[in-house]
């Protein structure tokens, strides 16, 4: 079944048109003001996320009745874009956190709900994903480290080799192997605030691009009580089909598209300013099509985009082959996409506003962020499935 | 279920191990994954010539023997109606 459906924004009443992008321009304006440090430095955008806190946008997701802005998926995506515009990586921390929220309403204990929504609503706390595991190759539905049960508490002992803004955060989803599992299908996913776990950071982190998403390694350690237990023991495919894999592919989607179209606005402001507008033929029929080729890349990506929330909006069942790849295809598509927009305003532009740092176009910037669009769960991954996907639609029927 | 059917989904469940399989027993969580589904699919095809629907092809479909069974089961029976009519 279809959990993340528009439901529970008609029973909350979505944020009032305008307020929305007020609360995500402030948290822009605060992430454009640090971006180029925290992307040097490689240090996460607390600021950011600070702003994050204070503005309420961390309890997007969080139905009112929690005193949440009882957003839904329409409003998580135009959030995306609004702050992948300035800084992918202060977008990606943001859909991630929506996502882990997003699993907890839908599939959360109601003791669960009713301890854990409201303090998420008032900012304190920012929950980050475990659910990368070494040795597993990026596998979401198989896990290693297994629960333990101590009379009415679990267990937690877990190595993830990736967690992004793992040092800041004040939870943890954590996917772990159900007690007694007997296959490594059976993973279940446990919430666990920081101050129940032993939380040791190992390695450092250096990478091309994403660099302010500081994805840290972490050893978590810890127990927590029962009902920290998100959907059933064992049945984390369940919130993978319903919550995880749609929410992460439209709100990665939405920060990607949000990205490339941030560098072609900034790249059209330069053109067309006054200083330049002399300097630069705009009649050059290279640059005018190089324009068209990003703009129409953005557009294919944005209604690709649109289409597929709505079908994720109305589906009952999103497990169908058909509704499947056209949520994998938006993933590949907005990775592949963006970042040839961003490659080929680079082509367009040239070395000094393209290619090197210092630029009003950021463009050196959002070309190494974008880089990891096609591997934050592997595109190569997703073509295998589609593939698979495709053999059990022969009529190829569309949503 | 047909001795058939539980004998070709064996191969399939690979953490199994001696259990035996029943209308409970879960697809998924025995070692089924989705790459596979496919292979098993043509396997019931070969076995019992039926083709699943369309709208089968879900994981309500896959989630335990006993629901594949149950499609197996329906898909065969409209194929018999069909070929009576």
């Amino acid at each position: 079944m279809n959990a993340i459906a528009s439901e529970r924004a008609v029973v909350a009443g979505p944020p009032e048109p305008g307020r929305l992008a007020g609360l995500t321009d402030r948290v822009a304006a605060v992430a454009a003001e640090h971006l180029d440090r925290t992307d040097r430095d490689a240090v996460f955008p607390v600021e950011a996320l600070d702003e994050m806190r204070r503005t309420g946008l961390l309890g997007l997701l969080v139905p009112v009745e929690y005193g949440g802005l009882g957003g839904g998926l329409r409003d998580m995506i135009e959030a995306c874009v609004s702050l992948g515009r300035v800084d992918l990586s202060v977008a990606m921390i943001f859909s991630m956190h929506c996502q882990q929220v997003a699993a907890v309403v839908e599939h959360g204990d109601e003791r669960l709900r009713t301890e854990l929504l409201p303090r998420i609503a008032d900012g304190k706390i920012y929950v980050a994903s475990v659910t990368t595991e070494a040795g597993k190759g990026g596998h979401l539905l198989t896990s290693e480290a297994a629960l333990d049960t101590t009379g009415d508490e679990l267990d937690v002992d877990r190595f993830a080799p990736i967690v992004t803004g793992g040092a800041h955060a004040d939870g943890f989803l954590v996917t772990m192997l159900a007690p007694g599992a007997t296959s490594p299908h059976q993973v279940s996913l446990v919430y666990a605030h920081r101050d129940q776990l032993v939380v040791e950071q190992t390695g450092d982190w250096q990478p091309l691009g994403m660099r302010a998403s500081h994805s840290v390694a972490l050893r978590l350690r810890g127990r927590v009580p029962e009902h920290h237990v998100v959907g059933g023991q064992g049945d984390f495919r369940a919130i993978v089909t319903s919550v995880f894999g749609p929410m992460a592919h439209l709100g990665w989607s939405a920060s990607w598209l949000g990205t490339a179209a941030g560098a072609l606005s900034r790249v059209v402001r330069m053109l067309r300013s006054p200083e330049n507008r002399n300097r630069v033929d705009l009649g050059s029929e290279l640059l005018l099509t190089r324009l068209s080729q990003a703009r129409r890349r953005l557009d294919t990506v944005h209604a690709l985009l649109t289409q597929t929330e709505r079908t994720v909006s109305r589906s009952p069942d999103l497990s169908l082959p058909r509704i499947q790849l056209q949520l994998n295809a938006l993933k590949i598509t907005a990775a592949e996409e963006c970042f040839a927009v961003v490659d080929g305003l680079i082509e367009a532009v040239g070395m000094r506003h393209g290619y090197l740092k210092g630029s009003p176009t950021r463009l050196e910037h959002a070309l190494r962020d974008l880089r990891s669009a096609s591997l934050n769960y592997s595109n190569d991954r997703l073509h295998l499935a589609d593939g698979k996907l495709a053999l059990l639609d022969p009529e190829v029927r569309f949503v | 279920m047909d001795p058939r059917f539980t004998e070709l989904l064996a191969p399939f469940l690979k953490f199994l191990g001696d259990e035996e399989i029943t209308a409970e027993t879960s697809l998924r969580e025995q070692g089924l994954d989705s790459m596979q589904a496919i292979e098993l699919l043509f396997a019931i095809e070969d076995t019992f010539a039926v083709v699943l629907p369309d709208e089968a092809m879900n994981d309500a479909t896959f989630a335990t023997a006993g629901s594949l069974w149950n499609a197996i089961s329906a898909a065969s029976e409209a194929g018999q109606e069909a070929s009576v009519r």
